[in-house]
């Protein structure tokens, strides 16, 4: 039986074992790092964004007329002869299935992999029903006789090396198998024949499963499921309500980014279309007898929810895992219950309930890319910070979320304890930027990184000492500071004072501004975030700039894109009043380009050799980071870093909640890092700064590390 | 009938090579069948995956199960004359068993099969194949190389471009249908993520493109 972490500790444990498991990280790394590659070569035939955007269209069409199509699907196959079943819930679909085999009489049954039936745990209650049950697919198969679940949704096995598969072979065919992963395919090649040959009824799962015409598509490379449609007599799908499309043009249409997504792969080896039960020629004037069981298990009510329906939008291509740097780490078996990585954290709570998903919805780092990836652009992050709203919503959130709440929406008391704490942890600085001397027995788990300290003297509290008199400005700008660079890192802010002053704009204030949500909203607080954000639009609506300015990538995604969710029919913030806010919010590197206009001829380069890390937010979210990149090369020599925009693992309150995590993805951050000889790397977000410092100090490295602000003030052209 | 366009057949034989297709041109069908029946004579014997009790065994194969002693063919779409002809070469050649229908009593394994595919998908090297009945479907399934017959004119750009006909080979009801989009050989990545060929599907495919 799979199993859902239940508390904090428990799921604390789960993890430590899976990041000692090498083979599981050996695998996994090395495949995140081709498969990102083998992706962008070939998506680069197709136009992605625009068929990721038809996709979305007619899963969001499906979705919305899921009991028509259904009605139009029963019609259609049972013209042909179909068997049109509806389960509600597993138990329900179980026993239909149970009972479609014992009216068949059947004794033996082939399967070809289902992630469905891993939903509802099909294999459990047909074994238990007295069946002999094998799974087909190489990957299902080898786990099948480990006993284990799936550790991936399109590579099962992935989790396991050629030696334990090898042994496991040995074992099953009573003869010594060598490690050799061509001849180890072969061997399931002549065991699993067999099982076809003598099975009597095939199950599959279904990818698409066409209204117009009562068909099921089945998208594999191994040729399995076919064998299981063709071979026995009795044919049973197992497919989800939301698998329903209207046309057999949508189906070809997400056949196009399925596979590329799924495995880096223009299309799969087949993709069987099945429609209706044909001859059977295992015996004389032989008939196929073919049942289609759908299952609900909770569709019918997401299809009405106005947030979580666009889950319908998955293929199951598996994309948001592979991009994935917490799954990359640890894998299905602990990102996940039955489904696994964004998508499965989503659908534990939708199919599985609110107590497997409390502790699960947690683990995500909110660095995007998984939205970046989706077959059908669904913003994975976002539902899942739903998932923490409604768990809030419904009692079951986070004390520490609760704490935070109270503090951060009181601008005055959460800006009055940060002053406090400047001063309150001078014994433990050592007069660094990093707190150098607290007791260990708080840090336990921290001590990846040295922890930094709260500044002299914040930002707001110098500016009116450092407010630039600008004659005839070019523009009028606000800056919105971020917890992280008023308090931490205020000298960020003043490079960028100075930069602007030297291009004449003008720059503004606001003292009311407070934090931008942003951590609030990861802990499931969305009133808290109600709060400061009206608080925030209202601190700079009287104000008559041109832009806000942002050198904080998350905070500036957060007020550029979350809070039109958050203050969505708000009765306080008009919809005007909000747009006009979130227009005129852009990030520094896109001002300095866009804007200003400043180019290599601005500088003074200093041929200093400086690498980048691409900040979640700054790539996938403001999608800027090119503009960075370009300001490097325009102040400095620009040294490309390996994976530049994979997480640097800060992830604001994910690093207090799962350090173990957030040190593993620092320390290959580190890696390359100091792989590219740099002197310096610069980032555009003081959150990756904090994290990134902090290891690069721990590592006793040389290499700078500064904001790019910081770069640009310094090489400018006096 | 279409025409045939050049750069599509040139980019179909692209994309089926990349995915360990063997991509051939010939200019007729009695040419292709010529060339399967060669084929069969000159591949390794077909090993026997399965128990076939009265089948001669020859050698163990490289996978340690029995080979077959007898060749065989399967070509479940030719006509009567064209059938006597492909044996009439075949019997030439050597030990062949050709057949056309009961497919299945060869579960643990078979040759060659050859099939028709009615369209080609330029972009990915694709054959879209109906295959409604089973003999036709497990010719290509339980062989040990797989050949599809594709007229060059029916080559297509992309996947959407053949939704239609795709609705076409369904057809309307109440007879049913099986098709199949077919793209390379059986494949897995399924352990270490390393590629492997051949998994329960060919362990080949030869595409031959037809001047037609």
């Amino acid at each position: 039986m799979q199993t859902a972490p239940k508390t904090y500790s428990e799921y604390s444990k789960e993890i430590d074992e899976a990041l000692h498991d090498e083979q599981l990280r050996k695998t996994m790394g090395a495949y995140a790092v081709v498969y990102r590659t083998n992706r962008a070569n070939v998506m680069r035939d197709i136009d992605e964004k625009a068929l990721i955007k038809q996709i979305a269209d007619f899963k969001d069409d499906a979705c919305a007329h899921m009991e028509e199509l259904y009605q139009q699907f029963k019609e259609q196959a049972e013209k042909r002869g179909v068997h049109v079943h509806r389960a509600i819930d597993a138990a329900e679909a179980n026993q239909i299935i149970s009972d479609i085999a014992k009216a068949e009489g059947v004794k033996r049954i082939v399967k070809s992999k289902s992630m469905t039936s891993e939903e509802t745990q099909l294999n459990d209650k047909l074994v238990a029903d007295g069946y002999i049950v094998d799974e087909t697919d190489l990957g299902e198969w080898i786990i099948q006789l480990r006993h284990e679940h799936p550790s991936h949704m399109v590579m099962p096995a992935i989790h396991l090396s050629r030696f334990q598969i090898a042994e496991d072979f040995s074992k099953v065919t009573q003869v010594k198998q060598d490690p050799d992963i061509q001849r180890l395919v072969k061997v399931a090649r002549v065991q699993l024949r067999r099982k076809f040959l003598s099975g009597d009824m095939g199950i599959t799962g279904c990818n698409f499963a066409i209204a117009e015409c009562g068909a099921i598509t089945t998208v594999t490379n191994e040729g399995n499921a076919r064998m299981v449609e063709t071979m026995p007599r009795v044919h049973t799908v197992l497919v989800g309500l939301d698998k329903l499309v209207r046309r057999i043009d949508d189906a070809m249409i997400a056949l196009q980014i399925l596979p590329r997504n799924a495995t880096a792969q223009r299309i799969t080896s087949y993709v069987t279309w099945v429609c209706g039960p044909t001859a059977w020629k295992g015996e004389p004037a032989g008939q196929k007898s073919m049942h289609i069981v759908f299952l609900d298990n909770g569709r019918t009510k997401t299809a009405k929810d106005p947030i979580f329906k666009q889950v319908f939008r998955c293929v199951r291509c598996g994309a948001c895992t592979n991009v994935c740097p917490v799954f990359t780490l640890i894998g299905g078996h602990k990102m996940g219950y039955i489904y696994m990585g964004a998508i499965g954290l989503i659908l534990t709570y939708l199919y599985h309930g609110e107590d497997k998903a409390k502790i699960l919805c947690q683990n995500c780092v909110g660095c995007e890319s998984c939205h970046n990836v989706c077959s059908g652009g669904i913003d994975l992050p976002r539902l899942n910070r739903e998932i923490r709203n409604r768990l809030v919503d419904d009692g079951n959130g986070q004390a520490m979320g609760s704490l935070m709440k109270v503090v951060m929406t009181n601008r005055k008391m959460f800006h009055s304890l940060l002053r406090f704490a400047s001063k309150a942890q001078k014994p433990f600085t050592a007069g660094t930027q990093f707190q150098r001397h607290l007791p260990m027995i708080f840090l336990k788990k921290h001590d990846f990184k040295a922890l930094p300290a709260i500044a002299d003297k914040a930002f707001r509290d110098m500016f009116p000492n450092i407010t630039p008199k600008v004659d005839n400005p070019v523009c009028r700008v606000a800056i919105f500071a971020g917890c992280a660079q008023d308090f931490i890192y205020p000298e960020q802010l003043v490079a960028a004072v100075k930069v602007m002053a030297a291009k004449k704009v003008a720059v503004d204030f606001p003292m009311d501004q407070t934090c931008c949500g942003l951590p609030l909203g990861m802990m499931g607080q969305r009133k808290a975030v109600q709060t400061v954000a009206r608080q925030n639009v209202r601190a700079f609506a009287d104000g008559n700039y041109d832009y806000i300015i942002t050198l904080c990538a998350s905070c500036g995604s957060t007020l550029k894109k979350a809070y039109a969710d958050y203050l969505e029919n708000d009765p306080d913030i008009s919809v005007s009043v909000l747009k006009k806010f979130q227009d005129k919010v852009i990030d520094f590197s896109s001002f300095c380009t866009d804007v200003l206009d400043i180019e290599a001829s601005d500088f003074v380069n200093t041929h200093e050799k400086v690498t980048f890390h691409g900040s979640c937010h700054q790539c996938r979210a403001l999608k800027a980071a090119d503009k960075s990149r370009e300001l490097i090369r325009d102040a400095a020599e620009y040294v490309p870093c390996n994976e530049e925009e994979v997480c640097c693992g800060f992830g604001g309150t994910y690093s207090v909640k799962f350090p173990e995590i957030s040190k593993e993805i620092i320390a290959k951050k580190v890696k390359n890092i100091q792989d590219t000889n740099a002197d310096r790397i610069v980032m555009d977000c003081p959150g990756c700064v904090l994290q990134i410092k902090g290891a690069l100090e721990k590592a006793n490295s040389t290499i700078k590390v500064s904001h790019l602000s910081e770069l640009i003030a310094e090489n400018l052209a006096k | 009938m279409s025409e045939i366009n050049k750069e599509l057949v040139e980019k179909f034989t692209t994309m089926a090579t990349a995915v360990n297709a063997t991509v051939v041109e010939l200019p007729s069908r009695e040419d292709a069948y010529k060339y399967v029946v060669d084929l069969t004579v000159s591949k390794d014997p077909c090993e026997m995956l399965a128990d076939e009790p009265g089948t001669e065994k020859g050698p163990l194969g490289p996978n340690r199960v029995p080979t077959r002693v007898q060749r065989i063919l399967s070509v479940p779409q030719l006509n009567d004359e064209e059938f006597a002809s492909v044996e009439a070469y075949a019997k030439e050649k050597g030990n062949i068993l050709c057949i056309r229908e009961g497919v299945r009593k060869y579960g643990a394994g078979l040759d060659v099969g050859v099939i028709n595919a009615v369209a080609g998908v330029a972009a990915s090297g694709t054959c879209l194949c109906p295959n409604t009945d089973e003999d036709v479907r497990l010719s290509s399934m339980l062989c040990e190389i797989s050949v599809l017959l594709l007229d060059k004119s029916t080559i297509r750009p992309d996947l959407p471009s053949i939704a239609g006909l795709m609705r076409e080979c369904i057809g309307q009801g109440p007879e049913p249908s099986f098709n199949a989009l077919i793209t390379g050989p059986s494949r897995t990545a399924d352990i270490e993520c390393v590629g492997a060929v051949g998994v329960h599907g060919p362990l080949a495919m030869h595409i031959i493109l037809l001047e037609a």
